[in-house]
């Protein structure tokens, strides 16, 4: 096999090709695209995204989906902004409890799945209005701006065009994926995805499985909770209000297969790349923002189309 | 180790699936469980497994009465099995769905190296051409079956269940099977073994238990006693059974359907055979022969390769399931009614009338329920549907009365050839008769049924002629003399492959002679 046959047949590659043309005509195109605050501003509007993204990663892989990411998020973001502004507890407190409390919000979605065996998108679909109630509930809307100097400036500080918020995510990445490929709990958890039956015959713990990916799943709506209010340097009830699109656009365009099983950190990361890259592509060329709304939606659509195409081709081949 | 259970019993949803069993295996023997289709040997597998509960009975390992609520406890007593149905991870690679169970780690992360190593040792004991790195997606329904096998052999478990684990594979294979578990029976491991092939069994097995209806019919009995035909006349039963329904008419002899050579994209090859207009024509095989797809094939659900399907003399070509059922007038009643048959949540009336709706719709397109009234009225009295009103759901009917509901709607859309797969399943003695009866009555109307069954009596009862299909392709066709004794014996003989199919043409034509 060729290199260049070899480099096809990778899930990622259509989205790699995607992106080295988004990047070519966005720097000929744009003279701004290219300077070292432009990229800053481009990379800074990954970090929350990708943890986004990997969120819902999780949730698909064990074959289920999580409808309360950006509800969770929201309650967590308000949380931690709570503790520092109105506890005045320390920045590292704060955003341990507000870790936790995305786990448990995580583990209760979970449990609820399990032991009622009511369907995950019911489960979650009712804990988003609860947490989305309880966080409007006690801060009636109106968000906390007097957060820690120390935590607002990690939002904002850059090494050349590398904001400091990105190493929370490439780190989650990195883990993620040496969790998925290397470790016991990953594999049964890609095993329960692909095939629940076949994997509780095999003495793995599905339920305790499936309970973990929502757990994991919230721990990561929390940590994008965290970045965002720290790239806001504020905490606004609103956070996580526009996270469900992207949360299943980024795995899907990705290749993530919806029944389960099959999940890829890397295309989910390049496809949060590509969607970010139209997005600042399309401000530096002026384009009504409501525009972009409807490329994700076709872009979604053109990637799965893509993918069933290829998947019949290795098959027939 | 040994297991044993004792006054075991299972009831599902209208059936008893096992009653009053008891089994023991003993460490050093290889132990065979025998029964036709819906005997319950796979009931009895699941739960020495762990997978279903049963409801009364008890379960002794070396003695002690114990319990597993999931495979896992199974699995850490010692048992582990390969079951009928396939349980690998289709993207996981060959040697990770074997050391599953046990995957191999170096500093708390997955050591591959060891996995596929370890996978190795397992494989190369039945098949050292499969390459414990390709993804099990991508193999072969025989590499599946043999890599089943390597994982349950992978836990080196006490007691190993085998559920059919020679259906799918090659004498070959089969024959390293065989001196594997040789192998283990001289270290004293136990061994189920079920297969429908009497000579492994008799080759292989120390003792044989039969199951017949849920019910033990021999219980492990020391292979040197069991002739061949003792262990198949515990498997069907000693009791004559007669053929009980009305008068039929005199099958008239006119080919409805013809089909010759038919190779299809499912698996089948060369497929030939006639239905005869008002004939009910039987298709017998153990399940996974290939019936139900043969069914699919013809109802256009399926690519034909090679041969022809001919209808009332002329050539057919079934593109798809709505040209079969508007443009040939064919029908086909599924062996699963609730969830590919009928529309449990729907009315009874919208059931039998989904059929024709298009052309009882009104100019505008609208359908009324009076129109579909005018369809399902008459048909649920014929059919003796027992319901207060036909806006009953579906759903909260009995089986019987569900499956003539899915009967209904093809004689509504006045179908000229109906497929009819499993019609009892799950159905009691006395409703059965009744579908019986009813299946004879629409042949009196000049519909040609193709009836498939795994239920010996049944066929034996209701069709004229029987086609035995073993792995996708027909091996026998017999006259029914309706006589059940020596009609399951030659079934049985077909299946068990000890008959062929000249045999079977010469025997048949000497009989009409």
């Amino acid at each position: 096999m060729t290199v260049a046959r070899r480099f096809f047949t990778q899930e990622w590659s259509a989205l790699a090709v995607a992106i080295a043309i988004g990047l070519a005509t966005l720097s000929a195109l744009s003279p701004a695209f290219l300077t070292e605050y432009n990229l800053y501003v481009v990379l800074r509007s990954f970090c929350v995204v990708l943890v986004v993204a990997f969120a819902q990663m999780l949730t698909l892989a064990v074959g289920q989906l999580n409808l309360a990411v950006g509800a969770l998020g929201g309650l967590v973001a308000i949380a931690v902004g709570g503790m520092m502004e109105k506890l005045g507890l320390p920045t590292g407190v704060a955003v341990f409890v507000g870790l936790a409390i995305g786990v448990a919000g995580g583990v209760l979605n979970g449990l609820l799945t399990v032991r009622t065996g009511i369907n995950g998108f019911i489960v979650t679909l009712a804990t988003a209005s609860v947490f989305t109630g309880i966080n409007l509930g006690v801060t009636e809307s109106i968000p906390f701006y007097n957060l820690p100097p120390d935590f607002v400036a990690f939002g904002v500080k850059r090494f050349f065009a590398v904001p400091y918020l990105l190493i929370p995510p490439v780190i989650a990445a990195l883990l993620l994926a040496l969790f998925l490929a290397r470790t016991v709990p990953g594999r049964y958890l890609l095993a329960v995805g692909g095939n629940p039956h076949a994997a509780e015959l095999s003495g793995i713990p599905r339920d305790r499985i499936v309970v973990l990916a929502h757990a994991l799943s919230g721990l990561l709506s929390a940590v994008g909770a965290i970045l965002a209010e720290a790239q806001l340097g504020s905490a606004q009830p609103t956070i996580g209000a526009d996270w469900l699109v992207i949360s299943f656009a980024a795995p899907i365009i990705g290749g993530a297969a919806l029944t389960g099983g099959h999940v890829s950190v890397a295309a989910t990361a390049l496809a949060v790349v590509l969607v970010v890259l139209i997005q600042n592509g399309m401000v530096l060329a002026k384009v009504d923002p409501y525009w972009v709304q409807f490329l994700l939606g076709a872009l979604i659509l053109s990637a799965v189309g893509l993918n069933r195409f290829r998947a019949i081709r290795i098959e027939r081949a | 180790m040994d297991l044993a259970i004792e006054a075991v019993g299972k009831h599902f949803p209208g059936v008893v699936a096992l009653d009053d069993v008891s089994f023991e295996i003993r460490p050093g023997e290889i132990h065979a469980l025998m029964g036709e289709n819906g005997a319950g040997k796979s009931t009895l597998i699941k739960i020495i497994t762990g997978l279903y509960q049963p409801d009364g009975g008890r379960l002794l390992i070396d003695n002690k009465e114990s319990r597993f609520a999931s495979p896992r406890d199974a699995i850490g007593a010692g048992v582990s099995a390969v079951h009928q149905e396939r349980n690998l991870i289709p993207r996981f690679s060959v040697g990770e769905n074997i050391m599953l169970e046990n995957l191999p780690t170096r500093r708390r992360l997955v050591d591959y190296e060891a996995v596929h190593a370890q996978a190795r040792r397992f494989l190369d004991l039945i098949d050292p051409s499969i390459d414990t790195r390709a993804e099990v997606r991508r193999l072969s329904v025989a590499q599946m079956q043999i890599v089943e096998i390597a994982k349950a052999l992978s836990l080196e478990a006490g007691v190993l269940l085998l559920d059919e684990p020679t259906a799918s594979i090659t004498d070959h294979e089969a024959q390293a099977l065989f001196a594997v578990l040789r192998h283990l029976r001289s270290e004293g491991k136990a061994i189920v073994f079920v297969s429908h092939k009497l000579e492994e069994v008799i080759a292989l097995s120390d003792r044989v238990t039969v199951l017949r209806d849920g019910k033990v019919a021999a219980a492990g009995e020391p292979i040197a006693r069991m002739s061949r035909s003792r262990i198949v006349s515990a498997m069907i039963g000693r009791e004559e059974r007669t053929a009980e329904i009305g008068a039929r008419n005199a099958v008239g002899g006119v080919p409805a359907l013809e089909v010759s050579g038919l190779t299809t994209s499912l698996g089948h090859r060369e497929v030939s055979f006639t239905l005869r207009q008002g004939e009910i024509l039987g298709l017998y095989g153990l399940v996974g022969s290939g019936r139900t797809e043969l069914a699919r094939a013809l109802m256009g659900d399926a690519r034909i390769l090679a041969g022809e399907i001919r209808l009332r003399g002329e050539p057919i070509f079934v593109t798809d399931t709505p040209t079969a059922i508007r443009r040939y007038r064919m029908g086909y009643v599924s062996e699963d009614r609730k969830s590919e048959g009928l529309i449990l949540a729907d009315s009874i009336r919208a059931n039998i009338a989904i059929t024709v709706w298009r052309s009882i719709a009104s100019g505008l397109g609208l359908l009324t329920r009076r129109a579909e009234e005018r369809v399902a009225e008459p048909l649920a009295r014929r059919l003796d549907i027992r319901t207060p009103s036909l806006d009953q759901q579906v759903g909260k009917l009995s089986g019987g009365n569900q499956q003539k509901v899915s009967i209904a709607k093809w004689l509504a859309a006045g179908v000229d050839i109906l497929i009819i797969d499993e019609p009892t399943v799950g159905i009691d003695i006395k409703t059965k008769a009744a579908i019986h009866e009813l299946i004879a009555e629409i042949t009196r109307g000049g519909v040609s049924v193709l009836l498939i069954s795994s239920d010996m009596p049944e066929m034996i009862t209701l069709a004229d002629r029987i086609l035995i299909m073993r792995d996708f392709v027909l091996v026998g066709e017999i006259e029914n003399e309706r006589r059940y004794e020596t009609m399951s014996r030659r079934i049985m003989g077909f299946i068990h492959g000890e008959i062929d199919m000249v045999d079977a043409k010469g025997q048949a034509e000497a009989n009409h002679g």
